[in-house]
C-alpha cells in the first residue's frame, strides 16, 4: 500500500496535463445530432465531451438560429458567443432534410451511426421527411434514438410548443423559487434546456449499456418540462400529504437551517449550518455561543422554523456585513460549516482550483483563437472528458464528414452543393468565419 | 409509411404503464451507495436504482442523516420527505464503516460491486482503508464515484467544506446570474437568489451517473475501472453559457437582469388576469404572430421591435412587456392559451400559466404522461412521487418500492451476498458493526 498522501496521489490521478495522454470512454461511439438550439446539441455535446464522434446537421446556408442569439446583440468573430457552450467537438455538416436527396444522405449517415438526437415537434422527422426511428431501425437495429422536446412525444400537450422557461413555470418550478410577492424568478440560464439535455444524455449512456449487454438498440424520449418535475425534490410529497404548496422562500433553504445569502463588504456570500454540530461552529465563528445556548435554536427543527430561522438570518446578516467574502469563506473552513461566495465570472476566470480541475478550460481552437469557457463537469481518472475544439461554420466539415465517412466523391458533393442539397454558410454574421480566416481549421 | 401514426405507436411503445412487461438496462449492475448527506449521492442512485441497477444503499448504525431532511413542518412516519422522496429500489442495510470490522465486510461488498458511490470529505474513505486505490487494487473493474463540495484534487480540496445545495448553487456562478436586480422596489429581493428546489444536487447526481454509465462502456471494451470525481458545484457550472467566454472576451461580468432576457426578447414572465404566465415570441415570425394574436400587427413595425436585436435592448424589453401586459392583463390564461393555439401561424407563440404544485398536480397531462403517481407502499402509505423521467420502448426506467427504513434489507443483502445468516447478524449488530 502506497505511502503517497492521498492529495498527492489525486492530483496525479486527475492530472489535468495528462488529460489527452489518456483514452476516451466513448471513442467509437458516432452521433447524429439533428438538433437544433440547445436542447439537443447539449445532449450531444455531453456526449462528445466523452469521446463520441458527433456529426452536426444544420440547414444550409442560415444553420441553427442559435448562431444570431445573441446576448445584447453582442457578436464575436462573426458568430454569437452563445453558440459554443453546446457544440464542442462537433463535425459541422449542412445538408437540406427537405431535399429526398438531403433525406437520403441521412440514412446513409444513420446507417453508420450509434446514437442520434432530434429536437423537432414529435412526428415531424417520420412524417414529413421520411427519417423517424421507425424507418431508421429498419436500416440500423442497434440505432439509439434520442427525442427531446416540451412534452415529449404523445399526451394532451404534444402540440404545445415549449421553451425552457415555459417548462419553468408549467412545472412548478417557477412558484417554489425566489421570493414571495414578488414576480416570477427566471432562472439566470436556459436550464430547462441544460439540465433536460444533461438528463436526455444519461438516458443515451443507459441505452448504451443495455446494447453492449444484447445488441439491441432502441427509442428514448425526454420532455423538458418533465425533467424539471422530476428535479423537483419534496415537493410532490409535501403537496400529496398536506394539500399545500411548498412556499416561496427566497434564499433560505427550509429543509437546512440557518441557510441564506448575505451581503459582504465586496459581494455576497451563501452560508449553511444545518447540523447542530455546523451551527455550533457558525456561532463560534460569529463570536456568539450565546445563540448555540439559545432554546430556540437548540435542534435542527427549531432552527427551521420560520420565525426563528429569521431571527439567526438577521444575526448572521450582522455578522457577514463586516465581513469580506474571502473571510467569510475562512471562517467556514475554521468553524466547519459550510460557506461559499455567489461567484462571478470574473471569481472562475481567476480562480486556481477551477483552472487545476479544468473547470475554467482554456483551449486554442483553430479558428477561434485562445477561448476560456467552463470545462466538462465530472473528471474521469482514465478516461478524462475534454473539448478537443470549438463550434464551426456551417457546413464546415461537409467534405470531410461526407467524403471520408459516406465515400462521396468530390464531384458528388459538388452537383449536391449546386443543387442546394448540401451548402456552407451565408454570408452573414452567424453562419460565416471570422473576417480573417485564411482556411485554419479545414480538415481533409 | 406504417399504418398506425406515430404518436399512436409510440404511446403504445413507451408508455410508462408497460414497463414492468420489459427488460432493465442497468440490472447486471451491483452498486454500493455509501453516501451520507448528499443531494447528489441520493439523487445519483436514485436514477441508477430506477433504470434498474442493485442499489445496496449502506447506511450507518444509526441511519444516514439525510433521513432528517425536509421541510422542517412536516415529516413522514418519521423520515424527511426530501429522503423519501429519493429513497426509491434502494436496498437498505447498515454497516459501520468506523469499525473495522465494518470495513473488512465492505471490502467483501466492494469486491463483487460494480460502482461505489460516496460522498465523504475527501480523503477519509481513504483513510479507512476502503478508497478507490485500496478498492481497486481487489477489483480493477470498479467503478468509484466520489462526490464533495471542492473537488478530490486542486488547491482546495484538501480543505474539505460540508456540501449543500444552496452554497454549491453559489460557487457554480448560477446565482449570481438569477434574481432581481438591486432596487427600491425589489427590496430585500433585489439580490442574487438561488433556485428553490435544489438544482446543484441534481445536477450533480446527473453528472455523476452520467460519467459512471460513461466509465462503464469503457469498462465494457476494456475491463477497467476508473475514479469519478464530481461537485454538484461545477455540475451546475456546466450549464452556465456564454458566461465565462464574455468575460474572457470583453472583460464582461455577466449581471442578473430579472425577468427580461440578454438575447431573446420577448422571453418574459406577464401578469394576467389569473396569476402570472410565461410567454416568448423571440423570432421575427414569431414575433409577428405574437403581435397577431394580441390584434397589434402595426408593433412588427416599430422601431423598438422590428428585429431580433432591436428587441433585446434594454429600454425596448421594458417597453415590450408593458405593451404585452396592456393586452394580458384583460385576459386570463387559458384564454390567452386559446388564442395562441387557434393562430395559424406562420410563427408559432409559446405560453404558459406559472402553476403552483397543486395546480400542477391538478393537470391531466403529467398524469396521463406518467410523470406522477400515487405509489402505495407498504411501508410509508400513499405517496405522490415523480416518476422516473426517461420513456424507452426496450428498457423503461420503473419504480418499485419508495423507500425503506434503515436496515429493513440487512437479512435479505447480507445472506445473498455474505452468506451470514441471522445469528451472526445479531452478533454483529451487538458489536456495532452493523
Amino acid at each position: 500500500m502506497s505511502s503517497e498522501s492521498y492529495f498527492d496521489w489525486t492530483a496525479r490521478l486527475f492530472d489535468r496535463g495528462r488529460i489527452f495522454h489518456k483514452p476516451e470512454a466513448l471513442r467509437g461511439i458516432r452521433v447524429l445530432d439533428m438538433s437544433m438550439i440547445i436542447f439537443g446539441p447539449a445532449t450531444a455535446d455531453y456526449l462528445g465531451e466523452l469521446g463520441a464522434e458527433v456529426i452536426r446537421v444544420e440547414m444550409p446556408r442560415s444553420g441553427d438560429v442559435m448562431r444570431i442569439v445573441a446576448p445584447q446583440g453582442f457578436y464575436w468573430k462573426n458568430v454569437s458567443p452563445a453558440f459554443f457552450a453546446q457544440n464542442h467537438s462537433k463535425y459541422h455538416v449542412a445538408i437540406d432534410v427537405h431535399r429526398p436527396e438531403g433525406q437520403d444522405l441521412i440514412r446513409q449517415l444513420a446507417a453508420k451511426s450509434d446514437v442520434l438526437i432530434e429536437n423537432f415537434r414529435a412526428g415531424t422527422l417520420e412524417r414529413k421527411w421520411g427519417i423517424g426511428y421507425r424507418q431508421l431501425r429498419e436500416i440500423n437495429p442497434r440505432l439509439i434514438y434520442v427525442a427531446n422536446t416540451g412534452f415529449g412525444q404523445w399526451g394532451p400537450f404534444i402540440k404545445r410548443a415549449s421553451y425552457d422557461a415555459l417548462a419553468q413555470a408549467v412545472s412548478g418550478f417557477t412558484a417554489v423559487s425566489g421570493f414571495a410577492n414578488r414576480p416570477p424568478l427566471k432562472i439566470g440560464i436556459y436550464i430547462g434546456d441544460y439540465f433536460g439535455a444533461c438528463l436526455s444524455a444519461l438516458g443515451v449512456l443507459a441505452a448504451l449499456h443495455y446494447r453492449d449487454r444484447t445488441g439491441r438498440g432502441q427509442f428514448l424520449e425526454v420532455g423538458q418540462c418533465e425533467a424539471l418535475l422530476r428535479a423537483m425534490d419534496w415537493t410532490w410529497l409535501y403537496a400529496g400529504l398536506t394539500g399545500k404548496n411548498r412556499p416561496q422562500t427566497g434564499n433560505r433553504d427550509p429543509a437546512a437551517c440557518p441557510s441564506g445569502i448575505y451581503r459582504c463588504t465586496d459581494g455576497f456570500v451563501a452560508v449553511v449550518a444545518a447540523s447542530d454540530k455546523e451551527f455550533r461552529g457558525l456561532c463560534r465563528a460569529m463570536g456568539r455561543e450565546d445563540l448555540s445556548l439559545d432554546p430556540r435554536f437548540a435542534t435542527r427543527a427549531d432552527r427551521g422554523t420560520e420565525a426563528h430561522a429569521e431571527a439567526l438570518d438577521t444575526d448572521i446578516g450582522a455578522w457577514a456585513r463586516e465581513k469580506t467574502r474571502a473571510e467569510v469563506e475562512a471562517a467556514a473552513r475554521q468553524h466547519g460549516f459550510a460557506a461559499a461566495r455567489v461567484a462571478t465570472a470574473k471569481d472562475h476566470y481567476e480562480d486556481a482550483h477551477l483552472g487545476a480541475r479544468g473547470s475554467v478550460w482554456e483551449m486554442e481552437d483553430p479558428v477561434y483563437g485562445p477561448m476560456v469557457e467552463h470545462g466538462p463537469a465530472p473528471k474521469l481518472s482514465e478516461t478524462p472528458a475534454r473539448y478537443k475544439w470549438a463550434a464551426k461554420p456551417v457546413g464546415f466539415h461537409n467534405e470531410y464528414v461526407l467524403g471520408r465517412l459516406l465515400g462521396l466523391r468530390p464531384e458528388h458533393l459538388q452537383e449536391l452543393e449546386q443543387k442546394g442539397v448540401i451548402g456552407k454558410w451565408a454570408d452573414r454574421r452567424g453562419p460565416k468565419p471570422p473576417d480573417n480566416w485564411e482556411g485554419e481549421g479545414l480538415v481533409g | 409509411m406504417p399504418d398506425l401514426p406515430w404518436e399512436d405507436w409510440i404511446r403504445q411503445a413507451d408508455d410508462p404503464r408497460g414497463a414492468f412487461a420489459k427488460p432493465e438496462a442497468l440490472d447486471d449492475l451491483l452498486v454500493l451507495d455509501v453516501s451520507q448527506q448528499s443531494v447528489a449521492g441520493m439523487v445519483c442512485t436514485a436514477f441508477l436504482a430506477e433504470l434498474g441497477a442493485e442499489v445496496l444503499k449502506v447506511e450507518p448504525p444509526g441511519g444516514d442523516p439525510a433521513r432528517a431532511w425536509g421541510p422542517p413542518d412536516f415529516t413522514h412516519k418519521g423520515e424527511g420527505l426530501a429522503y423519501l422522496s429519493e429513497g426509491r429500489n434502494k436496498y437498505y442495510i447498515t454497516l459501520n464503516l468506523e469499525a473495522p470490522e465494518g470495513r473488512d465486510l465492505f471490502h467483501q461488498f466492494a469486491r463483487r460491486a460494480d460502482v461505489v458511490i460516496e460522498a465523504h470529505p475527501p480523503g477519509r474513505m481513504d483513510a479507512w482503508g476502503i478508497g478507490y486505490r485500496q478498492l481497486s487494487s481487489e477489483n480493477p473493474r470498479l467503478i468509484y464515484a466520489a462526490i464533495s463540495a471542492n473537488g478530490q484534487f486542486g488547491p482546495r480540496a484538501a480543505e474539505p467544506m460540508p456540501e449543500y445545495d444552496l452554497t454549491s448553487q453559489a460557487a457554480s456562478g448560477l446565482t449570481f446570474i438569477t434574481g432581481e436586480p438591486e432596487s427600491d422596489d425589489a427590496g430585500e429581493a433585489g439580490v442574487p437568489t438561488k433556485a428553490g428546489p435544489w438544482l446543484a444536487g441534481y445536477a450533480g447526481g446527473a453528472w455523476t451517473a452520467f460519467a459512471v454509465l460513461g466509465a462503464l462502456h469503457y469498462r465494457h471494451e476494456t475491463g477497467r475501472g476508473q475514479m469519478v470525481d464530481v461537485t454538484p458545484a461545477e455540475s451546475l457550472m456546466r450549464y452556465l453559457e456564454y458566461t465565462l467566454l464574455w468575460y474572457h472576451i470583453d472583460g464582461r461580468i455577466r449581471e442578473r437582469v430579472g425577468f427580461y432576457d440578454l438575447a431573446v426578447f420577448p422571453y418574459t414572465f406577464i401578469r394576467v388576469e389569473d396569476g402570472w404566465a410565461f410567454i416568448a415570441a423571440y423570432t421575427d415570425p414569431n414575433f409577428q404572430a405574437l403581435c397577431r394574436v394580441m390584434g397589434r400587427p402595426e408593433l412588427t413595425q416599430d422601431p423598438r421591435f422590428a428585429t431580433v436585436w432591436a428587441r433585446v435592448q434594454p429600454d425596448n424589453e421594458r417597453a415590450m412587456r408593458e405593451e404585452i401586459e396592456t393586452w394580458s392583463l384583460r385576459k386570463t390564461s387559458d384564454e390567452i392559451l386559446e388564442k395562441v393555439m387557434a393562430d395559424p401561424g406562420p410563427g408559432v407563440v409559446v405560453f404558459g400559466r406559472v402553476e403552483t404544485p397543486i395546480e400542477v398536480l391538478s393537470r391531466e397531462n403529467w398524469w396521463e404522461r406518467g410523470c406522477f403517481h400515487k405509489l402505495s407502499d407498504p411501508v410509508y402509505g400513499e405517496l405522490t412521487l415523480q416518476m422516473p423521467v426517461w420513456r424507452m420502448t426496450e428498457t423503461p426506467p420503473r419504480i418499485r418500492w419508495a423507500c425503506r427504513p434503515t436496515g429493513y434489507h440487512n437479512g435479505y443483502v447480507y445472506q445473498k451476498y455474505l452468506g451470514l445468516g441471522p445469528r451472526r447478524l445479531a452478533e454483529l449488530k451487538d458489536g456495532g458493526v452493523l
